[in-house]
């Protein structure tokens, strides 16, 4: 500096805020998140939110660009495989011991379902040679935090309500609903509605729904192609807000749905009601990974992050929107006991429950579909999944997509 | 692949009639004024039209012809003095180099461009069906179609494009089917051909290789895995063998390089097998080392498969040959 005369008033040497930079998708970086995590940590945190195929590119791709990826372990392979990641170390997650089998061994209990396709236990220990497989091991590939078990969303004035009503994924090819049906577009999560609605609807059989085939992609295609030009669908959806429209507006009929977004509905809360499939769940799991570039007090500085999701805070705020956390003890410890009883023990609400932004998402005296936790968690049948044929799946798909959305534009 | 000796074999044909044009005039042998006429050219040439075309128009740009009142261009830069020089250019002792004539000789066959259009072709079948319409391909090599049939006939003798019912010719997708099958096919032949290659492996070369690798950061899993190929596996005495698990290999290792392109990171992993591999063949009973391969490809299998999930995300513009046509 040039105007440096008055030396005994020079600035302070600016010792910059060490900063964490966190890549994800709208699944974690919710607002209460990000601001306690800013909070609770000694560190700034920059959060960078993706929807899920770019945050996967990004994720692979540009390593160096951030240090914690929040994300699924369907998908992990995309990011794994080219090398992104770095393996964590369970020694230094002091909560590893209390997260629930589910993720560890696949089903909540010895007896529980497994579910096919890419159930996390598939992906979580690091195997040598690099790969990722359920023997465990010291290292794993991603810490696991939210998961959910997903189903669809219909309206009992078409369907019915009352316990003689069994709910189906059948009714996403229901032609008392066509022309109203959506299906979320994500190659992983709505290609399996379409594949359950149509082994559910006796159309189809698959030898594995969890890692189809060429020909079976092929019939699974086809088959939505006969009904998108019968006009069976309505369109697609993105994301919740896109869900929570399309039912607002009475446009669906039953449509692909996510836990929060029925926190959001208004006019269509009466009617619009959650399933309880009975052939059982799709779930997923999400969590965090280290970028592979990590050393010495960044690294430090990352296991404080992870740490920090499995401290209790982050999983009540999950909770409220519907999702579960890999050690729901902890998150117990931030909720009321009406909040735990509903969301996790399946009883009807006491009282009116809000949800992550501070409305009310439950109304006294409603209760949840499908239970309790454990009972949801038994029921899993399929997980999002990142096939062998995925390159070729989703091509096929995002076709599939892009002539719905032609045809409800027309 | 099929690797032409000639450096300039590659090049485009007419940028090859420009450079003979270009020498011509600047030694004077097309002297200023003359007519140039694309028929003569391209007699002289053996080519077609399409390419002297091209030539002249550059020579046009860089200055050393120009357009008159007339057919054809005239030599030099061009005034009201010139007078146009009516000759034909057979008739002129041309100086073209031999490199270049032998260049010219091979360009009526389909062997100068076809490297390209294989590593193009195989490599694009990640991302998908792509049709290959013959006008454009011959358009964009600057070939006749003959050529060009030539070439997709080639393409389809090696398993990369095939024909449609309505007769088009289409290449991809390549499948994790396929990938799996290749592999398996791999795992069945390489290690038959190595035993058989046993007696005939060039050693002294492999132990010198084996000494570089791990120090030698030119030495990439792709060059260890053509080293073992040919050094080891391609000495084979079995010539049919050896031909059906190059053609096997072919579009693997488009594909793997398409994705190092992409950023793919180098495999350390990868390496360190390579490294064990070697030494297998080298020190121990060539059985062990068959299993070995064995093993190894069957590793080689799940992260390919694993890898090309990533294809789906990428966003894949300029990816492919503009006469690729995704369908």
């Amino acid at each position: 500096m040039k105007d440096d005369a008055k030396p005994e008033l020079s600035t302070p040497p600016i010792v910059p805020r060490r900063k964490l930079r966190v890549l994800g998708t709208s699944i974690t970086l919710l607002k209460p998140v990000r601001d306690r995590a800013k909070a609770d940590l000694g560190f700034d945190i920059a959060f960078e939110k993706m929807d899920f195929l770019s945050c996967q590119r990004w994720a692979a791709m540009e390593p160096d660009s951030y240090d914690i990826y929040e994300q699924c372990f369907h998908n992990l392979d995309i990011v794994w495989f080219w090398g992104a990641l770095q393996p964590i170390d369970i020694g230094r997650i002091p909560e590893w011991d209390n997260i629930s089998d589910l993720v560890k061994l696949g089903g909540v209990s010895k007896y529980a379902g497994r579910g096919r396709g890419d159930a996390p236990a598939k992906k979580l220990y690091v195997q040598p040679g690099g790969f990722l497989g359920p023997k465990p091991s010291r290292y794993v590939s991603m810490l696991p935090t939210v998961h959910n078990m997903d189903s669809f969303g219909y309206d009992a004035r078409i369907f019915g309500e009352g316990p003689d009503v069994r709910p189906s994924w059948a009714w996403l090819l229901d032609r008392r609903a066509k022309g109203r049906i959506a299906l979320v577009d994500e190659p992983a999560i709505g290609f399996f509605d379409a594949a359950l609605a149509a082994e559910a609807a006796g159309e189809l059989e698959f030898a594995d729904i969890g890692n189809m085939t060429i020909d079976e992609i092929n019939a699974l295609m086809k088959l939505l192609e006969d009904r998108r030009a019968e006009g069976y669908f309505r369109g697609t959806w993105r994301d919740g807000v896109e869900a929570a429209e399309l039912a607002e507006e009475g446009a669906v009929a039953v449509q692909s749905m996510w836990s929060p977004v029925y926190g959001k509905l208004r006019k269509a809360r009466a009617h619009f009601v959650e399933s309880a499939p009975s052939e059982g769940y799709r779930a997923w799991h999400g969590g965090g990974s280290l970028s592979r570039h990590l050393r010495g007090a960044e690294l430090d500085m990352a296991y404080e992050y992870l740490n920090w999701w499995l401290s209790g805070y982050a999983g009540a705020v999950m909770a409220r929107q519907g999702y579960y956390i890999s050690n729901p003890q902890r998150a117990r410890e931030w909720m009321m006991p009406e909040e735990w009883a509903y969301w996790y023990e399946g009883a009807a609400a006491a009282r009116d429950l809000s949800g992550p932004d501070g409305e009310v998402a439950v109304r006294a005296g409603e209760r949840r579909a499908g239970g309790p936790y454990v009972d949801r968690a038994r029921r899993i049948v399929i997980w999002n999944t990142v096939m062998d044929e995925y390159n070729y799946a989703a091509r096929a798909w995002e076709r599939f997509v892009r002539r719905v959305n032609e045809g409800a534009a027309t | 692949m099929i690797r032409s000796v000639n450096p300039l074999a590659q090049e485009p044909r007419y940028e090859l009639i420009g450079r003979v044009l270009r020498e011509n005039i600047l030694s004077g042998v097309l002297p200023q004024g003359f007519v140039l006429l694309e028929g003569p050219i391209a007699a002289v040439m053996q080519t077609s039209r399409v390419p002297v075309q091209s030539a002249l128009r550059q020579l046009l740009e860089d200055g050393l012809i120009h357009r008159f009142d007339g057919r054809g261009y005239l030599v030099g830069q061009g005034g009201a003095d010139v007078i146009p020089i009516r000759r034909d250019i057979r008739e002129l002792e041309l100086e073209i180099p031999q490199v270049v004539d032998e260049a010219l000789q091979t360009r009526g066959t389909w062997r100068h461009v076809y490297d390209k259009v294989e590593e193009e072709v195989a490599s694009c079948q990640i991302f998908g069906e792509f049709r290959i319409v013959e006008t454009e391909l011959a358009d964009h090599l600057g070939v006749s179609r003959t050529v060009v049939r030539d070439v997709l006939a080639r393409l389809q003798e090696r398993g990369l494009v095939r024909k449609s019912p309505s007769s088009h010719w289409i290449a991809g997708p390549l499948t994790a089917r396929t990938v799996s099958e290749k592999f398996e096919l791999r795992g069945i032949m390489e290690p038959a051909a190595l035993r058989l290659a046993g007696p005939h492996i060039r050693y002294a070369e492999v132990e010198a290789l084996l000494e570089r690798t791990g120090t030698d950061p030119g030495i990439t899993p792709q060059y260890l895995g053509d080293a073992l190929l040919e050094l080891c596996i391609a000495q084979a005495p079995n010539t049919a063998l050896v031909e059906m698990i190059r053609s096997n290999r072919l579009l693997l290792s488009s594909v793997d390089r398409a994705l190092i392109l992409l950023g793919l990171p180098r495999d350390e992993d990868t390496i360190e097998q390579y490294q064990t591999l070697l030494d297998l063949i080298t020190h121990h009973p060539i059985d062990s080392a068959c299993e070995y391969l064995r093993y190894h490809l069957s590793i080689t299998a799940r992260r390919y498969l694993a890898r090309m999930k990533i294809v789906a995300v990428i966003d894949e513009t300029g990816s492919f040959a503009p006469y690729l046509s995704p369908q």
